[in-house]
């Protein structure tokens, strides 16, 4: 756990035991989430959450199915908007705009906070299209910056070797784990500064895992990223920050070595002990 | 597990499975007498002026005039359903989530889906037919353009419906990835679901074209029938249904020879298109 060591030593980091508020020190912080509730329809599903998002650091939010995890992704992106009945209130600040404002420009949010999902899907299109298509709904770009700019984001997402030769074929003949590098290389095209990372390694084998999880630990050097999980080894492996999260509440929020070693709340040490969930 | 139990599980197996045996074999039956049948009562009229001489030379003709017709006639159709039946579809599909008008128009689509189609054959009849003789100097012309809207009435619940279950198909997580990306809605129905969809779609407007290219009611009021070969939607068309009907009812057994002729070439005709709706773009799914 190489990658909290340099984190954790920096002054003042984590040291307040309240969930809403951890002394992020001198890591400032991305994305400050305040009052957060999320209904749909009737059912309460996030209850007045509050925490800071790091800036270039990895955020892994832990939890028992159900838990609201996936949920409190969806919404740093708004994506559950696309759905009737489904309602957001509080205030996420992200670079001094609240992005819950129904006046902030959907377009816009989507180019800063990208997303990959639990199972690959890549369009059905080539390797190349896959991700060109987004670059090419917010930038006007010529035909050598265009292939310059898929280079960068497929090396980014460690899977240009070994596409490169077939970048006019498919991206559907891919292997489950490399279409999942495409989709974070169509993530990451769009130089996003938050990746919200929605369980991306629960449909892919061990081997495949670990290049995803070596990949998240280069790319918090350029985005700062936020990966729900609910294998806590991945959480801990390659996480800054972890939440816990229970029944739509945040319960503990700090440091991942804390919380993975000595939880200030019983509920978060029967969780990560395999007590339940 | 008990062995008794297993007994009773492999007896119920067998006779499930010869039930379903039995009913295969029962539905693969009447389609090989039907074609056996057609075949072997047209047998002799299936030469070549079947498809190079027109009906006006009776039993010296064949059934060019009629299958040209056909093919205009199913053309139209389908030209015209095409397009607004997956647009309808699409809407369907993609945009009736927050509206309360979709599961209405579902439900209306489904009505004209099994709506009988010599009533649509009459409907078209009365707004197409009749008023043509504002046109003509107060002559009611049937043509072939009738006869199209008329099979594009049939055509189009058809396209409708398959547009809208194939998008429906399409994983939800496909229109996440990529309104996360921002594209708009319109771009990613245009150019992602469309496209995922597909091959679904056009099996559905091949399915649709085979359906309409039987259907003889809608045709007697509208294209109404020509002994000549007419190119011209704009007059009366020949098709390979409706002589097909007019040839049964004839006192002729050479006339009835070439209807069951036609009868064998019109199945082979619809029997191709599903072949090819089933073979030639499933593969198409996986790869593109």
């Amino acid at each position: 756990m190489t990658n909290m060591n340099e984190v954790a030593s920096q002054p003042g980091f984590g040291t307040s035991p309240h969930a809403a508020g951890v002394d992020l020190g001198q890591v400032p912080a991305k994305m400050t989430v305040r009052d957060v509730n999320f209904h749909y329809g009737d059912f309460h599903a996030i209850k007045n959450i509050a925490m800071d998002v790091p800036e270039k650091q990895v955020t892994a939010i832990i939890g028992p199915s159900g838990c609201g995890k996936s949920t409190l992704l969806r919404i740093f992106n708004r994506i559950y908007a696309i759905y009737p009945g489904l309602r957001a209130t509080g205030e996420i600040i992200l670079d001094g705009e609240n992005i819950l404002d129904p006046k902030y420009p959907l377009n816009r949010l989507r180019s800063k906070v990208g997303m990959v999902f639990q199972k690959p899907v890549p369009f059905p299109m080539t390797i190349f299209e896959n991700v060109a298509y987004g670059i090419r709904h917010h930038e006007k770009l010529s035909r050598s910056e265009m292939e310059n700019r898929v280079e960068q984001a497929l090396r980014g997402a460690a899977l240009w070797d070994e596409v490169k030769d077939k970048l006019k074929q498919s991206a559907l003949g891919l292997s489950g784990g490399q279409q999942q590098r495409l989709c974070i290389a169509r993530g990451i095209a769009l130089k996003p500064e938050v990746l919200l990372l929605d369980e991306p390694t629960s449909a892919l084998d061990p081997i495949a895992t670990s290049r995803i999880e070596q990949l998240v630990e280069e790319l918090k050097r350029d985005f700062t990223i936020v990966i729900v999980t609910h294998n806590m080894q991945q959480a801990a492996r390659c996480s800054d920050m972890t939440a816990f999260m229970y029944m739509g509440e945040l319960i503990e929020f700090d440091r991942t070595e804390k919380i993975f070693t000595k939880p200030d709340k019983k509920q978060t040490e029967d969780y990560i002990t395999g007590r339940f969930g | 597990m008990s062995a008794s139990l297993y007994t009773t599980r492999r007896i119920k197996n067998v006779v499930a499975m010869v039930l379903s045996v039995i009913a295969t074999g029962l539905g693969l039956f009447f389609l090989a007498w039907i074609l056996w049948e057609t075949l072997s009562q047209g047998a002799s009229a299936l030469k070549p002026q079947l498809f190079t001489k027109i009906t006006a030379y009776r039993e010296e003709g064949g059934l060019a005039n009629a299958m040209i017709g056909s093919l205009i006639l199913n053309f139209l159709g389908i030209l015209i359903a095409t397009p607004i039946g997956v647009a309808a579809g699409t809407w369907l599909a993609e945009y009736s989530r927050r509206s309360r008008l979709g599961p209405a128009i579902r439900f209306l689509n489904d009505i004209l889906l099994s709506a009988p189609s010599i009533v649509l054959g009459l409907f078209v009849y009365t707004i197409v037919v009749l008023p043509s003789k504002y046109l003509s100097n107060g002559n009611v012309t049937f043509s072939g353009i009738a006869g199209g809207i008329a099979l594009a009435l049939i055509a189009l619940p058809v396209i409708v419906r398959t547009t809208d279950e194939m998008l429906r198909l399409v994983p939800g997580t496909l229109r996440e990835a990529a309104l996360s990306l921002g594209v708009p809605q319109w771009k990613l129905t245009t150019q992602i679901l469309i496209r995922s969809a597909r091959s679904g779609i056009v099996t559905g407007v091949l399915l649709a074209l085979a359906r309409i290219s039987g259907e003889t009611a809608p045709l007697l009021f509208t294209a109404f029938g020509n002994t000549f070969t007419s190119l011209n939607p704009l007059t009366p068309m020949a098709s390979l249904p409706q002589i097909i009907y007019e040839y049964t009812k004839d006192p002729s057994p050479d006339i009835n020879t070439i209807a069951w002729a036609g009868a064998f070439v019109l199945t082979m005709f619809v029997l191709a298109l599903s072949l090819i709706a089933r073979f030639a773009f499933r593969s198409k799914v996986s790869h593109d």
